[in-house]
């Protein structure tokens, strides 16, 4: 059967969507069915990235039971042959729907985590999707933790900073621990001058094992060519050779094999 | 045979039984000892054998008795587990969990719910409905043990009893 894999993060920024729609495209490359959802309903971010303009329905719509999951989404399977499949469900990014998705009361997130779960049925079990990945917005939001319990594995996206280290340490322990869900931390933006060196990275990965008690999974360090890029393509599709989309194929490797 | 007969004796960690010598036609009377408690069982002969001799019968019980006993064991076991239950159950109810009037089992409810009965509440949001066995099944738990949970978040206003012929079904309101 296939994963459901929440890439969460205690703060904004740390590069959650980037992460996410490079690891989709990854595992399509690889040739697994791969679903991308954005469960940003803050600020969703999916649409830019994926230049579609001509949405019917969201997954705003699926949540509030206004239709199946299968018309909400979309393919963007990458045109090359032999490949998985990527179909992405969006978030509505009109500031209307932003602040329908901000009003909702407890029993419709409630509903709303019952249709997130019932997820596992319609795409894994009956679509036979390998991999369905949500991106989440950052902190203790309703629709980030329903995302968390939704899923077999939760990814924490963080950087260097203190008070993200701290928050993700937090969350591990009240969030993550208290749900008994497979964890796995990718610390993000690593400053060249911290991490000059692959020896370095491991020294970095233990030093977070060890002293803070945080499994990091693998480090990424920061990029001018990814912020270059802006994310106006996908990287790891345009840029296969690169340190980064070799990291991506790294940390898809081993959340597999979890 | 008579008063002078030995006493057969067999003992588990709770429980101590008795095989009384005594017997009045085809009945073997059994004391089991359960804490403090005593019990009286007549095992009686459902062969409904009259001519067999009063001795040979209480022989042929005798042979039997062995096995009647462990399913008598068997069955204090389970009595056990639901007692230890009911007085978990007791024991949470006197730490005062907090209960919200409405019922809703969202995250933030699920969060603040003690460990033993988040899991119970994940598994039947992951099923959607469910039976005691089921959720034991995912939970790794004794049914019993599962049982006692689920009432309790019934009790709490978090979910719903609903019973089809013998069997009976959990489920969250407002979660489909």
């Amino acid at each position: 059967m296939g994963k459901i894999i929440a890439i969460h993060s205690y703060k904004g920024g740390t590069g959650k969507t980037l992460i996410s729609v490079n690891l989709a495209s990854t595992y399509a490359k690889k040739g697994r069915d791969v679903c991308l959802f954005d469960l940003d309903f803050r600020a969703p971010s999916l649409h830019a990235f994926f230049k579609a303009d001509s949405v019917e329905h969201w997954l705003n719509d699926y949540l509030n039971g206004l239709c199946d999951i299968e018309k909400v989404l979309t393919d963007f399977t990458p045109k090359n042959p032999g490949k998985g499949k990527l179909l992405v469900g969006l978030a509505n990014p009109s500031t209307e729907a932003i602040r329908e998705m901000s009003a909702k009361d407890r029993k419709w997130e409630m509903r709303a985590l019952g249709r997130l779960l019932s997820l596992k049925n319609s795409l894994l079990n009956d679509m036979h999707t390998d991999y369905l990945i949500l991106d989440t917005s950052p902190g203790l939001q309703y629709s980030s933790i329903n995302a968390i319990v939704s899923a077999d594995t939760a990814l924490v996206i963080t950087g260097t900073d203190k008070s993200d280290i701290q928050g993700t340490q937090r969350m591990i322990q009240e969030l993550y621990d208290l749900f008994e869900k497979k964890t796995a931390i990718i610390m993000n933006k690593v400053p060249c001058e911290v991490m000059p060196s692959k020896n370095q990275a491991a020294i970095l990965r233990n030093h977070f094992d060890m002293k803070h008690n945080l499994p990091i999974l693998e480090v990424i360090p920061c990029s001018c060519d990814i912020l270059s890029a802006g994310g106006t393509y996908i990287f790891t599709e345009e840029k296969p050779e690169h340190p980064f989309s070799k990291t991506l194929e790294k940390i898809a490797s081993k959340i597999e094999r979890f | 045979m008579g008063q002078s007969d030995p006493v057969q004796v067999l003992a588990s960690e709770t429980c101590t039984y008795l095989l009384l010598p005594i017997v009045d036609e085809r009945v073997v009377y059994c004391v089991v000892r359960l804490n403090r408690y005593f019990i009286l069982f007549s095992i009686v002969d459902a062969s409904n054998n009259s001519r067999m001799p009063t001795v040979t019968m209480y022989e042929s019980l005798q042979k039997k008795a062995p096995t009647i006993l462990h399913q008598i064991k068997k069955s204090l076991d389970e009595l056990n587990e639901k007692m230890d239950v009911i007085i978990e159950i007791q024991r949470h109810h006197q730490e005062k969990i907090p209960s919200i009037p409405e019922g809703t089992l969202d995250v933030m409810t699920l969060l603040s719910l003690p460990d033993h009965l988040r899991k119970t509440a994940i598994t039947l949001c992951r099923l959607g409905e469910a039976t005691a066995d089921e959720i034991a099944e995912h939970t790794r738990r004794a049914r019993a043990v599962e049982s006692g949970y689920l009432n309790q978040l019934v009790l709490m206003g978090y979910l719903k009893k609903e019973r089809r012929g013998r069997k009976a079904y959990f489920y969250a309101e407002n979660q489909s």
